[in-house]
Parts: structure tokens; sequence; C-alpha cells
């Protein structure tokens, strides 16, 4: 989503004057719209100013920390290898999901750098290639979990603007979770297509076909009517509980 | 009669061949240009050897002292030999010592004249001699060995320090091309000691490559795993000095391609391996050939590393490449092998 609004933006604002713009992040560029220096007015285009990409600290606490959590503790045997980038499920659909440059900016401390990341460090979905395949027994899947709370704790500004949950999709997963005890992946796959716009393509030749199959051998009534899992009640009074505890500890602390 | 053989060169390799040859009862000339046995470990003070950390006074002085107790070992020190000549199938040389000029007869000779520390100076972008905090491994290991780990400019711990690797090595910006072999475990063995000896120390290793070849390795496992060495890959192009007594390593972070000017409290040059002018002044005197490195060429350096292109001299040791003094050891004992073969042949 933010790399989406990062290429349709137009040339910003910010930093107009420079001239090859499009090389420079936002984030490098200060500029104040009205500023007085010692008595001169200096506003506008001349108070523009590109901060250096240098890095000139390793900041060593960003390491220590996640070395102390249970599923960081193994970070400094990373030697950047790339067998958990080069195993990893995720990396070819969003290249820059990298587990191995994830795991060098937090044995750098290069929190900067991180920073950029906030919308796709979250992507891993615990498959374990990586865990299974590294050299060094690193355990990268359970690192990009250590990854994903410093993100949370160190960028939540970030973390609340880049990662708006999808109301719809939150309130179908409640629903089914809260009402059935499992996913009803028929509804989220109508869902999702609606929300694309290609609800024709759910009447496909290949879908109908389907759909007339399963009503032959009876699947198709299974699907419509959503068994529960056994003596669901309980654990749906204990799954209740436990989002309203959230709810009021998560108020307390704001 | 017994042989006669000339070992030029009192180093783990020449030390080692002297000493095993004289066990075989051969009459044993060792000639030494300084003014001790012992070769760079000594002359520089190493303190312990890699990979197991044993005191390299130790492993040397036990070489030491069989050669300077044994019988059959003449040991000639600040000498050097002035003339050299083919005598049919055997040498006629003469060693300049300080009680005066001597003339021999050798039935075959080894040479075991070593290398030298590539001088950083040399390689004017890393500063070194310009700031007193910019050391290399070899005065690292002096300072260790004399209990001495603080930094040079002002006595205190570090709280930083960089290693740069590959210095004076593949770069043909200084013309040596060639991987000096021992830097990289050198330097993660220093580290290690770093690290024991300042635990607060942060020790970073800005690396290319790193060639800890075979078990070496367990080492470089250890530096990190155990001593949390942080390991940056890229080489530093520039050191500077910075703000409150720090120098500055300016280089590319090749992983993030990022750019860094970091500031340390102290930075240590993994300096390599050179022939030295020994040996291409021992390839003037004895006739024998240089490599393209500016070391001493074997014959063949699979079938006869510890062979020279001339018959009747041997090779043994750094003077045909960088290596590591268990090689040396090794490759004195080989190459007395071959000069003992060769010298009762032609006894």
């Amino acid at each position: 989503m933010a790399l989406e609004n990062q290429e349709k933006r137009p040339v910003a604002e910010k930093g107009e004057h420079i001239i090859a713009r499009h090389l420079i992040e936002d984030d490098r560029i200060e500029e104040e719209k009205n500023l007085v220096i010692d008595g001169v007015d200096v506003s506008g285009r001349w108070n523009t100013f590109i901060l250096s990409r240098v890095d000139s600290d390793f900041d060593r606490s960003f390491f220590r920390e996640i070395k102390d959590t249970v599923v960081g503790s193994r970070i400094n045997r990373c030697w950047q290898c790339g067998m958990c980038t080069a195993s990893c499920t995720v990396t070819p659909l969003y290249r820059r999901f990298n587990p191995r440059a994830f795991i060098y900016m937090m044995q750098l401390g290069n929190l900067k750098e991180l920073k950029k990341y906030v919308d796709v460090a979250w992507r891993c979905v615990g498959c374990y290639k990586c865990s299974q395949r590294c050299p060094k027994q690193v355990n990268p899947a359970e690192m990009m979990e250590a990854l994903a709370l410093l993100i949370k704790k160190y960028f939540p500004e970030e973390v609340e603007s880049k990662l708006k949950v999808d109301e719809n999709v939150k309130k179908i997963y409640e629903d089914m979770i809260l009402g059935h005890g499992r996913l009803d992946l028929a509804k989220l796959h109508i869902s999702s297509m609606q929300k694309m716009g290609r609800t024709k393509e759910l009447i496909g030749k290949i879908e109908i076909d389907a759909i007339f199959k399963m009503v032959k051998d009876g699947r198709a009534f299974s699907v419509l009517r959503l068994s529960r899992p056994h003596n669901w009640r309980k654990s749906k009074e204990a799954m209740e509980n436990y989002l309203k505890n959230i709810k009021t500890i998560e108020q307390t602390t704001i | 009669m017994a042989e006669n053989i000339l070992v030029i060169g009192g180093g783990p390799a020449g030390l080692n061949a002297a000493t095993m040859l004289s066990e075989l009862g051969v009459k044993v000339t060792l000639a030494e240009r300084d003014s001790f046995l012992g070769g760079n470990p000594k002359k520089f003070k190493y303190k312990f050897l890699f990979p197991d950390m044993q005191p390299a006074d130790d492993v040397i002085g036990k070489l030491i002292k069989k050669a300077e107790t044994n019988s059959n070992i003449k040991v000639y020190l600040s000498s050097e030999v002035s003339d050299f000549k083919e005598n049919g199938k055997k040498f006629d040389a003469t060693i300049k010592s300080p009680d005066g000029n001597e003339t021999k007869t050798f039935d075959s000779v080894i040479v075991a004249t070593g290398f030298e520390h590539f001088d950083p100076a040399r390689d004017a972008k890393y500063s070194y001699q310009l700031f007193d905090d910019v050391i290399d491994i070899k005065d690292l290991e002096r300072m260790m060995g004399e209990g001495n780990f603080v930094r040079p400019s002002n006595g205190q711990p570090p709280k930083n320090v960089a290693f740069i690797l590959c210095v004076g090595s593949r770069d043909r910006h200084v013309g040596n091309q060639y991987c000096s072999r021992v830097c990289c475990t050198v330097s993660v063995k220093q580290a290690i000691e770093l690290r024991e000896h300042f635990p607060d120390c942060e020790v970073y290793i800005f690396y290319m490559d790193i060639r800890t070849y075979g078990f070496f390795e367990d080492l470089y496992w250890k530096a990190m795993e155990e001593y949390d060495v942080q390991i940056v890959k890229g080489r530093v192009a520039e050191i500077t000095s910075g703000e409150n007594n720090t120098v500055i390593c300016k280089g590319e972070d090749t992983l993030l391609r990022g750019p860094f000017e970091i500031p340390f409290d102290m930075v240590v040059l993994a300096s390599g391996m050179e022939g030295g002018p020994q040996s291409s002044e021992m390839a003037k005197k004895l006739g024998l050939e240089l490599d393209e490195h500016g070391f001493l060429k074997p014959q063949n350096v699979t079938l006869a590393p510890f062979k020279s292109n001339k018959e009747g001299v041997f090779l043994a040791g750094a003077c045909t490449g960088p290596k590591a003094i268990s090689d040396s050891i090794t490759e004195g004992g080989a190459a007395a092998m071959d000069a003992y073969i060769y010298a009762v042949k032609n006894h």
C-alpha cells in the first residue's frame, strides 16, 4: 500500500526546487515554509536542506535488545549468506521482504533503514523453510517475529498509519471465528473477489462445473452449513473474555 | 664423514629443518640474519597462536631450544650468505658473521628466509603512522604480548575497535593480488582476545571475504557466536580523524548499499605477508626463480613444492608464499627430507 502511494505521488511540494528530486527520499529533505535566521528571511526554497545518506553510527543497543528475546537470541550468529532469503516463500512475491537484510539491519541497529520496511516486515508466513536451511541455525523465521515486535515498539505511528486493517475483512474474520470457530473460505473468497470487482469470475465455466459436482456429491451442503467445533460455547466464551481483556489493557496503557 | 647441509633462516621452518637433519646425524649450519633465533614470531613478539591459543613462546621456544642444544647444529647469528658457488653437485658458501667469514662446502641447501609483514604505510588510504590509533595486527600482537592493550594515543581502554581485512592483500593498487591466508584468522583471534580483555568494547570486522580456511573456521564462528564480534561487509577506503580523538572509517556497506563514516577508538589493519627484499636477494645470490608475487618459486607447486628450480637447493616455509606457522614447521620437515636424500645420494 505504501509503495503504491509512493509511486503515484506527483513530485511533492516538499523540495520541488531540487532538480533531480526523484533521487531523494522524502524524509531526507528538510524544509521550512517560513524561516528567519538572524533577522534574514529564508522562507521557501532558500532553506531546503538534503540530509546526508551516510551512516555515522552502529547502534548495538538494538542488537542487545533482540538478543535478549527468546526468538532473537541467535542474532549474533548470522553471517549474511542469504540462505534465508533464497528459500523464502514471501520474497518472490514481495521483493522488499528480505529476511537477510532485516537481520543485518537489526545487527547494526540501523533503525533508519528498518523504518522503510514497516509495511512489509510483517509478511513472514511462518513456513520455517529458512530456519530449516540456515547453515548457522539462526532461526530467521522467529527472528522475523522478533523484528515485528520491535517494529511495533519503535515505530508505533508508522505501524498505525501503514498497517490499516481492512475493516470488512476484519469483520468477516471475527464473525467467522467467533460465530463458527473456523474460517469460511468460500465466504472469504467471495468477499475478496467482490472487493476487486471481479464478481463475474465467480460464475465462470469452471466454477459452475464445480458447483454442479459439489451439489451432486453432497459437499456443497456441508460448505453452506458450516459446522462448529465440539463444545464450542465454552471456547467462544474464553475467546470473548480474552478479547475483552486485551481491549481494557490497551485502553489503560493509552 | 657426515653430510653437511646449510639452512638459511632461523624461523619456524628453518629451525625445524635444522633440528630434524641434526637428528639424522647431519652437520647443519644455520645462518640467521637477526641476532636471535625464532624469525618473525620472535621478532614481533607474537603472544598466542591460533587456532588453540598456545603461547607462541612455548612453540617457538621449544624449536629454538632444540636447535641451540644440539651439537650437530652450528648457529651463525647476525650473519648472511655473502658468496655462493656451485661446486659440481655440491655448493661452496661463504657465511659472513661478526666473527669473520667462513667458507664451507655443503651437500645441499635449504632456503627458509620467510616473509615480511606488509607495511600499511605504503597504502596511504589507511593513514597508518599518521594517527596513533591506527595500528596493524603485528602491532596489536606485540601490544598484547607486552600486556598493553590500550589505545596508543591516550592509554585508555578502547570503547570500539574496527578490524580491516585485506590490507596489502588482494589489491592491485598496492601490487599484491594474492590472499595472505592467515590475516583473517589472526584478526578473529585478536578480536576474541580484545573482547575477553574488554567485555564492554565493541568489535567490528570490515571484510570482503572471511577466509578462515579449514578448522580455523571454528575460531571465526566462536568470535561471532560467543563474543558477539560484528562483521560488516565492505572495504574501508579512507581513514580520517574525527571528534573526541577518534578515527573515522569511510566505506560502503555493500549489503545495504549504504555509505558509512563511523568513528572508532582504534583501528587494526590486517596487513598481509610479502616475500620481502630477502626473497629477491636469495633469488639473485643462489640463482633461484622468483614468482610474479615476489616469493621464491617452487619447481612444481603440487608435485615438488619444496624443490627450487636449482637441483640441491630446497625451499621451506613462507619464502614460497604466505603460510601459517604450523605449515612452515611442516614444510621445514619435508624440505629436510628432500635435502637429506639429495645429500646422501651425492655425498
